[in-house]
């Protein structure tokens, strides 16, 4: 009976060995995240992203390399928000951790960081959240910027945007943060371009604490177009103090915020009718995979996506998925299929000239009902602007 | 105050930096950088905060004008100019700022420096405002080995105008205020004049470190230089390390960056709570920090 | 320009003066009594603004009627901090020399770092860094001229009522006069047959509650995540250096007097000021009057 049991169970050990030894490795894919520090904020609603699409690939089997399936296992770290941090992560990464593939860290900043990192290793990277004019200064080849939301393309569109909505008066304020001030240098003379009047014109540092002279001028300006270039924490206190004193012009633009999830759990209706920065809705029906994405989203994590972080991530792992099934994990071939291949995301078509993405407009989102539409441009609108 | 104890194993550790980078890989090459740039930044803040006793939890305040100015002479200037401009700049904010400062005492102090910090802060916000520059991105840095030279050089710097001052009037002036300021004052030493100069002084250098490390961001960010976890990463490191004692620095910057390196790849997750942690079990358990674990083995101090 | 002399303005910095206030009275209680500089303090009151939250979000439970949980936990924690840290080791020494005292004072910075990453990346690791929020008593009220939040007339009047509160037992009662003796001099106090030992805990949790208490009413009107506290820390510590270190009526009108700076001042000059006037004008305040604005002399060593 034992040599029985002992037979078997050697029998099973070597099956087991022989089947891991036929089993593929996975496919490692490394990067950093802001776990803590100052984008530990936003970093989640990209994290997120990368979590789905991971799960979902190894649900269907395995992530697609040039025919053969293998799995997907995450190797990252925490930057703790500090971008030189962050490229010292992915020189371990690529050097020490030899990982197969790597995805972007949260944030223009640490995106930046990186770029030398990746050019002095020859090591291509899909990347999300960063938009600054900066980008078009990196070295192409071993990075990509698949957002829209670049300032000086931001400026002139919202500008035709704010006219085409009938305002003539606009109060622009703005935080003295890099990204903010990017865009208001663009924007300042796309508004005179397009013949709108600026009644207030004001800067406030990001630890504001009270708006209330800022939003008294607004009201008193009769400004009938409110653009705000906030940051999150901004745009809350503008919508709370805005609401309380009234500040009611028909048109308001929040430039980040209203699509995080925690804006619309504080304000609910009253944050109806803002205009925001995105360029991804599930509503529009001209893109096959937005919809399914955003409800596999919503039940797994049980809240909306953000429509510009959440979209960004999951597009650039769509690429990667693409170009990898393609060519495989050689780097040279993976920068040329990247550079010159147009691919299908939850976002429509998207090819790249250079870093930038030249498929995706410039693009804005109202919150209407409770659901946010794409506004603008008319192209890719999924409903019409409608003052508040 | 067991001179070979202290300058042997210094000069190991810099024989060991010397010999570093022909073994080092380019990844361990940026933890002995990084740990060059703790060094130096530590054992300048000693120079104030533990020789004189004034505790300064706003020290980033230096390394962010060095930095600013580095990046105001970015390609106006060769980097050897501005560099040292960089810590020229900090220094002369010390220096003007110093006296009315260094009037305030204790706690007092201790809060000021980190308004201090705070202030110059939003002040440069201001100034990139009113420059129009909204995204500086800077390109064509130094590689890795160099800046690893250069912040050795500090480092090594740091440690040895600690030595020095120790050994001299200034040094032990500045011991003396520290114990009881009022009767230092009455045996004659020059209370305001010393304090002013070690506060000076650990300026400079650390201002040289922001011109250096401010490079390496690409892009560059004020909230990221003037950041207030640098102030209490100094702070930390100095404490650990021995605050009376040039080991300190060495020893604190190491322990803590080593445990750090350590621990980030293998908890990632825990790994700023069991630091954390580590923090407390130091106070509880070595409060004369690590240099007075070594210094018992030795002559009393 | 006329709208200064608004009632709107007036609401608004009242309401900025009191949440200071509230969260500054907590970090003087236990420097004055333990002269420890808590840098965790805007942590704690993290964790009452998450308390706040999950008890809105998940019981369905008023912020309002959540506060004595959050008081109560962070109290819990301060019971801990003391059981665990202040009482055992050097700390528990608490001998009143100069030299030992110093280095105390260095290393309980080291305690409260240690504590602050250990709270806020507890926090991160339990409630991922996505920020939180949720709607309550937002509708606006309409008095004389002036528009308030129901939520921030709300967070006002507790913070009155807990003001009020505290300068009544300050003034009154025996409590509030063992108190300012302990501050004043905690060996007197002794001398004088009050259980310092035992007005230290009390004093330790007190302080804790309020921070958290704080954070409550702070999680109505911004967002709620792991990193939030920092500025809480910031601004406490600028109102009570300004009030004067243990002079808890002197903080209490310096909270006010700084949310007045920070909205009467931007109405003055421009939004883009805001931080810079801050700092400015604690930085300048305390280089004209070391001591602080309103101190009377507080035993510090």
């Amino acid at each position: 009976m034992r040599r029985f049991f002992a037979a078997t169970a050697a029998a099973v050990i070597i099956a087991m060995g022989l089947g891991s030894a036929l089993a593929s490795d996975p496919v490692r894919i490394g990067f950093s995240i802001a776990q803590t520090g100052l984008f530990s904020q936003a970093a989640p609603s990209q994290m997120t992203a990368y979590e789905l699409w991971r799960d979902d690939v190894n649900a269907a089997g395995g992530l697609n390399v040039a025919g053969e399936q293998r799995m997907v296992e995450f190797v990252f770290y925490d930057d703790e928000s500090d971008p030189s941090k962050t490229a010292q992560i992915y020189e371990k990464l690529i050097t020490d951790d030899q990982v197969d593939l790597l995805i972007a860290p949260w944030g223009t900043p640490s995106h930046l960081a990186l770029a030398g990192v990746l050019e002095a290793h020859q090591f291509p990277m899909v990347g999300n959240t960063a938009a600054s004019v900066a980008i078009r200064e990196v070295a192409p080849g071993n990075i990509w910027f698949p957002t829209s939301a670049i300032p000086d393309h931001i400026g002139p569109n919202l500008a035709a945007l704010a006219k085409q909505s009938g305002v003539t008066k606009v109060a622009v304020i703005a935080n003295l943060l890099p990204f903010a001030q990017e865009n208001l240098q663009f924007l300042v003379p796309a508004l005179d371009a397009e013949g709108i009047e600026i009644v207030v014109n004001e800067s406030y540092p990001p630890d504001i604490a009270d708006m209330t002279t800022l939003l008294v001028e607004i009201k008193e300006s009769g400004a009938d177009g409110v653009i705000a270039l906030s940051y999150p924490a901004d745009s809350f206190l503008y919508q709370g103090q805005a609401t309380e004193l009234g500040v009611d012009a028909p048109f308001q633009f929040l430039l980040v915020g209203p699509t995080i999830s925690a804006f619309a759990d504080a304000f609910g209706e009253g944050s109806s009718g803002l205009v925001t920065l995105g360029h991804w809705s599930p509503h529009q029906d001209a893109w096959p995979r937005a919809r399914p994405f955003y409800d596999a989203y919503v039940e797994r994590f049980g809240m909306r996506p953000d429509y510009l972080d959440t979209a960004l991530a999951y597009m650039s792992l769509e690429i990667l998925e693409q170009a990898v099934a393609e060519v495989g994990l050689d780097h040279d071939k993976l920068r040329e299929v990247i550079s010159s291949g147009t691919f299908e995301t939850i976002n429509g078509p998207v090819h790249f000239t250079g870093v930038e993405n030249d498929t995706t407009p410039t693009a804005f989102l109202q919150l209407q009902d409770g659901e946010m539409h794409l506004v603008w441009p008319a192209s890719i609108a999924t409903a019409d602007y409608m003052p508040r | 105050m067991n001179r070979t104890a202290t300058i042997l194993p210094l000069l190991l550790v810099l024989g060991f930096g010397i010999a570093f980078p022909s073994w080092a890989g380019s990844y361990t090459l940026i933890v002995g950088l990084l740990l060059c740039q703790w060094i130096a930044l530590t054992a300048s803040w000693t120079l104030c905060g533990g020789l004189a006793g004034y505790i300064s939890l706003g020290h980033v305040v230096f390394f962010g004008i060095g930095g600013y100015t580095s990046m105001l002479l970015w390609q106006v200037v060769p980097l050897w100019i501005a560099v040292p401009a960089g810590g020229l700049a900090a220094g002369l904010f010390a220096l003007l700022i110093g006296a009315p400062v260094l009037r305030v005492r204790g706690p007092y102090f201790v809060i000021l420096t980190l308004g201090i910090a705070e202030l110059v802060k939003y002040l440069v916000l201001l100034s990139e405002k009113e420059l129009g520059k909204s995204s500086r991105l800077i390109f064509g840095v130094p590689s890795n080995e160099t800046l690893y030279w250069a912040l050795l050089a500090l480092a090594t710097l740091a440690i040895v105008i600690l030595l020095i001052v120790r050994e001299t009037r200034l040094g032990h002036g500045l011991i003396a205020l520290r114990d009881d300021e009022t009767a230092a004052a009455t045996v004659g030493v020059p209370v305001a004049r010393y304090k002013l100069a070690a506060f000076t002084l650990s300026a400079i250098i650390p201002g040289m470190v922001g011109a250096l490390m401010v490079l390496r961001s690409a892009y560059f960010d004020v909230t990221q230089l003037f950041n207030a976890e640098i102030s209490f990463a100094i702070v930390t490191m100095a404490i650990i390390g021995g605050r009376d004692d040039p080991r300190g620095a060495v020893l604190g910057a190491g322990l803590l960056l080593l445990i750090s390196e350590f621990l980030w790849a293998r908890a990632p997750q825990i790994y700023l709570i069991l630091l954390g942690v580590l923090l407390i079990g130091f106070v509880l358990f070595l409060p004369r920090g690590l240099a007075g674990l070594l210094s018992r083995r030795g002559k009393a101090s | 320009m006329d709208h200064i002399f608004s009632g709107q303005l007036l609401f608004s910095a009242l309401v900025l003066g009191s949440l200071y206030m509230v969260a500054a009275l907590g970090l003087n209680l236990v420097y004055g009594t333990l002269r420890l500089l808590n840098v965790a303090h805007g942590d704690l009151a993290m964790l009452g603004a998450f308390t706040a939250f999950w008890c809105f979000t998940l019981l369905g439970l008023s912020p309002l009627l959540s506060l004595p949980l959050a008081a109560g936990l962070c109290a819990l924690a301060a019971w801990l901090v003391h059981a665990g840290l202040l009482t055992r080791g050097p700390l528990a020494a608490r001998a009143f020399d100069g030299e030992v005292l110093q280095r105390l004072e260095a290393n309980s910075l080291l305690i409260f770092i240690g504590l602050s990453v250990i709270l806020q990346n507890v926090a991160a690791l339990a409630f991922t860094g996505s920020p939180r929020a949720y709607r309550y008593l937002d509708g606006v009220i309409e008095f004389a001229g002036v528009s308030m939040t129901g939520h921030r007339l709300a967070a006002l009047t507790i913070a009155a009522v807990i003001g009020l509160a505290a300068l009544a037992i300050l003034h009154f009662s025996r409590y509030g006069l063992a108190i300012k003796a302990m501050i004043e001099s905690p060996m007197a106090a002794e001398v004088v047959g009050i259980d310092v030992r035992r007005f230290r805990l009390g004093a330790l949790m007190t302080g804790f509650a309020l921070a958290g208490v704080a954070g409550g009413l702070i999680s109505m009107s911004e967002q709620i995540s792991p990193f939030m506290g920092f500025p809480v820390t910031i601004a406490s510590f600028i109102v009570i250096i300004l009030g004067g270190l243990g002079n808890l009526r002197g903080g209490m009108a310096a909270a006010f007097m700084l949310a007045f700076v920070q909205v009467y001042g931007v109405a003055l000059t421009s939004p883009s000021y805001a931080s810079v006037l801050l700092y400015g004008v604690f930085v300048g305040a305390l280089l004209l009057r070391p001591e602080g604005l309103l101190a009377r002399r507080v035993a510090s060593r």
